[in-house]
């Protein structure tokens, strides 16, 4: 086989553990793909004005979720290399628990059983199509 | 009490066993070991790891397409006791088993059927490549055999001449006979024939 790991993985990044310390967690990659639904993400970039925050809130990354003191400062961030290749990150759905259990071939099932009796009973007139949706699943 | 997959690398982690994260937003995170930990806080993605289930299952390493994934479910929806049904189920466990693994023996076959070939191609391409290392046969092989057999003759011959010598020294002690013990235990070989020769 040929070479498997990139060659220029190497930084000079120090005290790695301090930085893997629980109390400075950031988001995890499913978080912010919550924050970045249209509702979230429009909530998050129009903060109220809360002074423990840097820059009181006002500038706010979601992609990378980070505060920014100034407008100019964000405006800089989104131009950098370390902004896109989060926003490359967030293209491919985030990785889940659910994902894992698949892996392992485990799937899930969430489907009601005993209630299509009753789901007939309150539809009446669209019997069949009930019929063809238990077909299916 | 229930058998929980690996957030990480996929595998069970039994009851007691592993580490388990709580996010702060109740999301919950077990892993197996210490080392797939340690991966997560470092917030790799399962998916680029090469041994973890998620890579092999991405890169078409393992069977993902086929029924026998259909049975094990994760049923989020409770079903009511029936004795006879576990018992169905038990028996159809021990089945699917054995079917899905030989279906995943068939599927590991079909994806290593190349490799034969490919390794071939190859290694012809690698000694064409470094002709200049191969000799021929006859150069490396043959002559110094000879040679060898002819110095494995010559030391036969030297043992044979050497013995004659003791054999005929030995004789020589027997006439002085003085000391009779010590020359039979040097030589054991010949010493057979030189003791009867003593007792006559």
């Amino acid at each position: 086989m040929g070479r498997l790991r990139r060659s220029r993985t190497h930084h000079a990044r120090r005290d790695v553990h301090r930085l893997a310390r629980t109390r400075v967690r950031v988001k995890d990659l499913d978080q912010i793909e919550i924050d970045l639904r249209p509702g979230n993400r429009a909530k998050l970039e129009r903060q109220e004005i809360d002074e423990d925050k840097p820059g009181l809130g006002q500038h706010y990354c979601v992609e990378c979720a980070k505060y920014y003191e100034t407008d100019l400062a964000l405006r800089n961030h989104t131009k950098s290399k370390v902004h896109k290749r989060r926003l490359k990150e967030l293209r491919d759905p985030a990785y889940t628990l659910t994902e894992a259990e698949k892996a392992a071939g485990l799937g899930q099932d969430n489907r009601q059983r005993g209630v299509e009796e009753v789901v007939k009973k309150f539809e009446g007139m669209s019997n069949q199509e009930g019929e063809k949706k238990e077909g299916t699943a | 009490m229930r058998i929980e997959k690996c957030y990480f690398c996929s595998t069970n982690v039994y009851p007691g066993h592993g580490t388990m994260f709580v996010r702060n937003d109740a999301k919950t995170f077990r892993f197996c070991s210490s080392k797939c930990h340690k991966n997560f806080k470092m917030k790799r993605n399962p998916r680029k790891v090469r041994w973890t289930k998620a890579f092999r299952r991405a890169n078409g390493k393992e069977m993902v397409v086929d029924t026998t994934f259909e049975f094990e479910k994760r049923r989020n929806v409770p079903v009511r006791y029936d004795r006879e049904l576990v018992a169905t189920t038990l028996k159809a466990m021990e089945r699917v088993a054995e079917i899905k693994a030989k279906r995943e023996k068939a599927f590991w076959k079909n994806r290593m059927s190349g490799n034969a070939a490919k390794n071939a191609r190859d290694a012809a391409l690698s000694i064409e490549k470094h002709i200049e290392l191969v000799q021929p046969r006859s150069a490396t092989t043959t002559m110094p055999n000879l040679e060898e057999k002819e110095k494995i003759r010559e030391k036969i011959k030297v043992r044979a001449a050497g013995r004659k010598a003791m054999a005929l020294q030995q004789i020589e002690g027997k006439d002085k006979s003085s000391k009779k013990k010590r020359e039979s235990r040097l030589i054991p070989s010949g010493g057979g024939m030189g003791m009867g020769m003593n007792v006559d």
